[in-house]
């Protein structure tokens, strides 16, 4: 089998799934997850054989024509793809596999299994796409899926608000991302990646307005700040799920949609880089302050997810970095693409050790009999000894301990940042010790202690199907890091995965390092093992005013739906009801009268009355030109 | 057998099995009879689809063919065929006149033998739109679809069914009227004296243009209001909501989905290519009321609460794309347009027929008062989930091909007008989703629970879930294949627009 037809079915198995589960299986829950969960698995093997192969290829399809507007299907397969294939394959098959076990007992499976079915489907299409346009459809695509999977549990309210707001506020993303497609049609002439990056460094005169649309869709896919409300909402959806989308693939989306458009940013103004990058910044502090208020154990993780995304972003807006290297004892400056190494980097760590904290909160939840509130946890470090061991790994990763994969991505971000700005460095570095602050929190509220609930009194540890994927990622978390830039098949991304050396390196370890510390310590002095929330007690203040923080965009986000927009589509209704049917119509009545009898008929207000009319002058017209009268 | 009858047949079976009905035909053959009525045009609407590439063509069209009717005196005679443009609508009436048709015999409709036979007269008359070269023809069987339309909803329809039947009346009249003035003085004044769009387009659509600029303009107003009111061109579409609303379902999806593309195939087939400089003249003009359609009676369609009103609305906000595509005056942008065409023709039927049988289930419109209905009827609130991501555009559907190739025509011709069309994307998603969640998600409402309670609710039947099928099969098929429509499509629009300086995108709207 060739390369690109390997490719093609890593791409189509997924869907094939989803279509016979779709048609046949509705009512054969457990066949249906086989299915899905059999496809997966198939396509993993084939998409990790792509990925650490040999072959890096771009081969397309004519898929429409339209007079000078051609959309093609095709695959762009380059370092960056493959290694994003990869993290797609391996996490996917985690959550299918773990899903196995958490969704066993629920009467939708074989819809949630279809929706994981498509959801695999559509990241893959992302994934290999080599043109924009291509890009946009699977862009949608994962929209539709993760409306699908956020609203599996269909009777409840909450769900069904959290998944329409989740495709709408991303919709509002799409707006601004097809807006830039098309200009950027129109100005390059070219939608396709290799296209735009011949344009761009060219030498083409790109404006800024270009790139920023496109970051638009990133903003909306991504969950950055505005349009990250619809992030914390979506953790309605089956814990899995969570992991899988809402964590560590589809979000991750927008920061390899820039990846893949590198270029056009580095050819245009300053402004569009500097723009991300703040974005980027903003929502990674502001996000993990929310952080710090949330109770229930998925919000935690949720708000968590949005502050790594903003160090994603903010990366790839640091931009690039030019860099000594010695080669053959001969110095020389390359110019490495810093942003793109450092931002695919953490993308990588994070979706190993989230994906991991999500199932393990997952085995958490389904532990506890589907409680969520870490308040009423406690003590299940010793009920759950293996979802603890894997749990603990995720927390010491993502905080940064020393030596897991966590730790080098950071680093490579903060060393970046200090690299090329020192207030981002300042902020980044400050957000870390918030991530070490409500990580070391909910780990120590959840595991420690004495139990606080009857629930969690009866915690039980989970199957086979639910801890098997929670060690594989648990192992991955760990080895991730320093080992994966070493991996040839990824070379063209860790290449330019930014490196500290000399005293550079010393301050960034030693920043990297204190800021865990201080913010584990923070968490150890300030929470103890108690129902209510010790911050809360100690500083009312201080914990109202991250409330209101965390609040304020939603509660704005609400009050704009339900007193603006609704009210604004009443008001143009209300015109729409009063002035056209009543005084355009009435107009149009008078304007019908004058024309004449059989008009009249009309406004009298009899339809037989028209129609013989009409017979009759069809009658008439016939006669007349066949010559009768 | 040989092709060119076949469109003929495709006309005249509806027709003939309407006569034998009215003739006194017991109800029990009736309903036999009426699945031939709507099974042959459908059969063979896919059969030349099938054959299109292949069959031989002249002047631009297949499967030819030329019967006198004893005007040849006024320069009209039934001249029957198909080119890339006519083709998937011809096909699209088939396939959605199949559709309802079905929806309407498992109806149970009262006095159904009568409803059924003004559905057949109805379905020959969309065959005949689509399969006419004539003009005067092409406008012969528009009315004769559209008669039994308000006869339709006079009598069957539902709630303020005379209101609605009367507007609906007066402002499809108007439309209608402006229009055969517009073609009538076409024919004055154009050198052809003929009806035959063939024999006009060598005469008129050549350069320099035998009509001045000012004539153009006017021709062109005529025919882009008055085919527009028929398409519900804002602000002169309030009878649709209205009358889609009161409508049985069945005419409905065949008013919504086929008959109204009459105008807009009228402008693309006519207006357009034979009138360039009025188009370009009034291209602003209808860019911007397009705009109302698609951004006012979008937000507008955000605020209803009955079920049908709503797709009755969204149907009004799809057809601004339409406008817009042809704005443009672009190859693209016409493209475009056509395929807008046939995917919304599927889409909105299913959307109406789904629409009907949800209130079959709730016993009303007011989608304040239902919720929770796909814990009960999965498979309908499947059905609805697709046909509303469908109409909202979603890859992997007809409509976004439609939708992505008129937004790139109309960044050409401006991106101002751009920014605007593609806000539709997420005025339609604000209110399809809304829709769909009110209707099937969450917990059921009380007055839902009782109306439940009283009349257990059943998933939908075979009868309601083929039909369905049918329309969403068509959907997901040119969604994945657009090219089954687009290569001859294409063809098409470029040898029909070749000569018009307005429409090579090159030219187009350079500031």
């Amino acid at each position: 089998m060739s390369p690109v037809q390997l490719a093609l079915l890593v791409l189509l198995l997924p869907l094939a799934s989803a279509a016979l589960i779709a048609l046949f299986l509705r009512r054969q829950g457990t066949l249906a997850s086989f299915v899905s969960v059999g496809a997966c698995t198939a396509l993993a093997v084939a998409a990790l054989m792509l990925s650490f192969g040999e072959s890096r290829f771009t081969a397309g399809m004519e898929w429409l024509k339209l007079d000078a507007l051609t959309i093609s299907l095709g695959f762009k397969f380059d370092d960056l793809a493959a290694l994003m294939l990869a993290i797609v394959a391996v996490v996917g098959l985690c959550v299918h596999v773990f899903s196995l076990g958490y969704m066993h007992d629920d009467g939708a499976r074989s819809r949630y299994f279809a929706g994981l079915s498509i959801f695999m489907f559509s990241m893959i299409g992302i994934v290999l796409a080599d043109n924009l346009f291509m890009m946009f459809i699977f862009w949608e695509l994962v929209g539709f899926s993760s409306y699908l999977l956020i609203n599996h549990y269909l009777h409840r309210q909450a769900p069904a608000d959290a998944s329409k707001k989740a495709f709408i506020v991303n919709r509002v993303g799409d707006l601004g991302f097809l807006l830039g497609i098309l200009w950027c049609y129109w100005s390059l002439g070219t939608v396709s990646l290799d296209g735009i990056a011949k344009a761009a460094q060219g030498g083409m005169a790109i404006r800024a307005g270009i790139p920023l649309l496109l970051f638009c869709g990133a903003v909306g896919k991504s969950a950055q700040m505005p349009l990250h409300v619809w992030l914390p909402d979506a953790m309605e959806g089956p814990t899995p799920v969570s992991a899988l989308i809402h964590a560590a693939t589809m979000v991750a989306a927008g920061i390899y949609m820039l990846c893949r458009i590198e270029p056009l940013f580095a050819a245009a103004p300053a402004v569009a880089l500097n723009t991300v990058m703040w974005v980027g910044t903003i929502t990674a502090v502001y996000a993990a302050l929310c952080a710090i208020t949330q109770s229930d154990i998925k919000k935690v993780l949720a708000y968590s997810t949005l502050s790594q995304l903003g160090y994603m972003v903010a990366a790839f807006g640091l931009g690039s970095l030019r860099e000594q290297q010695e080669a053959a004892g001969v110095t020389i400056s390359v110019m490495l693409s810093a942003g793109v190494g450092a931002a695919m980097f953490h993308l990588m760590t994070h979706a190993c050790f989230k994906a991991l904290l999500f199932l393990g909160s997952g085995s958490v939840i389904a532990g506890c009999h589907h409680e969520q509130d870490i308040f009423k946890m406690g003590g299940l470090a010793g009920r759950m000894k293996l979802t603890f061991a894997a749990f603990t790994i995720g927390v010491a990763a993502i905080i940064g301990f020393p030596m897991l994969s966590g730790f080098f991505s950071k680093d490579a971000i903060l060393y970046l940042a200090f690299e090329k700005n020192r207030a981002v460095f300042v902020i980044l570095g400050a957000t870390a010790v918030l991530t070490a602050l409500y990580m070391v929190r909910m780990w120590r509220l959840v595991f420690l202690g004495k139990p606080r609930s009857h629930e969690a009194e009866h915690a039980h540890e989970s199957g086979v199907s639910m801890v098997l994927p929670l060690i594989v990622l648990a192992v991955l978390s760990v080895v991730a890091g320093q080992w994966a830039l070493d991996l040839k098949s990824f070379e063209a991304v860790f290449l330019h995965v930014p490196e500290a050396h000399g005293s550079a390196h010393v301050t960034v370890f030693a920043v990297s390092l204190a800021v865990m510390i201080v913010g584990a310590l923070l968490a150890w002095v300030i929470y103890k093992p108690a129902t209510q929330d010790s911050l809360a007690m100690k500083t009312p203040g201080l914990f109202g005013g991250l409330a209101l923080l965390k609040a304020a965009p939603d509660d704005t986000y609400n009050y704009y739906v339900t007193k603006v927009q609704q009210r604004f589509a009443m008001l143009l209704n209300g015109l729409e009801q009063i002035f056209l049917a009543g005084v355009v119509i009435r107009g149009l009545a008078g304007f019908v009268g004058l024309i004449g009898m059989g008009a009249r008929a009309l406004h009298v207000g009899s339809i037989h009355a028209y129609v013989y009319w009409f017979l009759l002058g069809v009658v008439l017209v016939w006669g007349f030109a066949a010559g009768i009268f | 057998m040989n092709s060119v009858d076949l469109l003929l047949l495709s006309i005249a079976t509806p027709l003939a099995v309407a006569l034998v009905i009215a003739l006194g035909l017991p109800k029990r053959f009736s309903i036999k009879l009426a699945y031939l009525g709507f099974g042959v045009p459908a059969l063979i609407s896919l059969y030349l689809w099938s054959q299109y590439s292949v069959a031989p063509q002249l002047d631009g069209y297949a499967f030819r063919s030329t019967y006198d009717t004893g005007l040849r005196s006024l320069g009209i005679q039934l001249s029957l065929g198909l080119n890339g443009i006519s083709l998937p609508l011809f096909a699209m009436a088939g396939i959605v006149g199949l559709a309802a048709g079905l929806y309407a015999i498992q109806s149970g409709a009262e006095r159904l033998k009568i409803y059924l036979m003004l559905l057949l007269v109805m379905q020959g008359g969309l065959m005949g739109v689509f399969a006419s070269i004539d003009v005067f023809f092409f406008y012969f069987f528009h009315e004769l679809a559209l008669i039994p339309t308000f006869i339709m909803v006079g009598i069957w329809g539902g709630r303020d069914r005379s209101y609605a039947a009367m507007k609906m009346t007066i402002y499809l009249t108007v439309g209608a009227m402006l229009s055969l003035i517009g073609l009538i003085a076409l024919y004055v004044n154009s050198p052809a004296q003929s009806f035959d769009l063939i024999e006009l387009r060598r005469v008129l659509a050549v350069n320099p243009h035998p009509l001045s600029a000012l004539a153009q303009n006017h021709l062109f107003a005529l025919l882009m209001f008055g085919f527009g009111i028929l398409v519900s061109l804002w602000p002169l579409h309030t009878w649709a909501p209205l009358g889609y609303g009161a409508a049985p379902s069945s005419a409905a999806m065949l008013h919504a989905g086929v008959l109204k593309k009459f105008g807009l195939y009228g402008l693309i087939q006519i207006a357009l290519p034979l009138l360039p400089e009025g188009a370009s003249h009034w291209s602003w003009a209808l860019a911007m009321l397009a705009l109302g359609n698609v951004v006012v009676v979008g937000i507008v369609t955000m605020a209803q609460r009955d079920l049908k009103q709503m797709v009755g609305y969204s149907s009004v906000m799809h057809m601004g794309y339409a406008f817009l595509g042809l704005a443009s005056l672009s190859a693209i942008g016409v493209n475009g347009v056509v395929l807008m065409m046939v995917a919304h023709g599927y889409s909105a039927a299913l959307l109406f027929l789904l629409s009907t049988s949800v209130y079959h289930r709730t016993q009303t419109f007011d989608m304040s008062e239902m919720g929770g209905l796909a814990m009960k009827a999965p498979v309908l609130a499947a059905l609805f989930v697709a046909a509303t991501f469908a109409s909202i555009g979603l890859p992997g559907f007809a409509n976004f091909w439609g939708e992505l190739a008129i937004f790139v025509a109309v960044w050409k011709f401006s991106p101002w007008v751009a920014l605007g069309a593609v806000a539709g994307i997420v005025i339609s998603a604000i209110y399809g989703l809304r829709a769909a969640a009110r209707v099937f998600f969450g917990p059921a409402t009380e007055e839902f629970s009782k109306t439940a309670e009283k009349t257990p609710v059943i998933d939908l039947r075979w009868s309601e879930r083929f039909p369905a099928l049918v329309l969403l099969a068509a959907l997901f098929f040119v969604g994945f294949w657009p090219k089954s429509i687009s290569t001859a499509l294409d063809a098409t629009v470029k040898s029909v627009f070749h000569v018009s300086p307005a429409a090579a995108p090159s030219s187009v709207a350079q500031k």
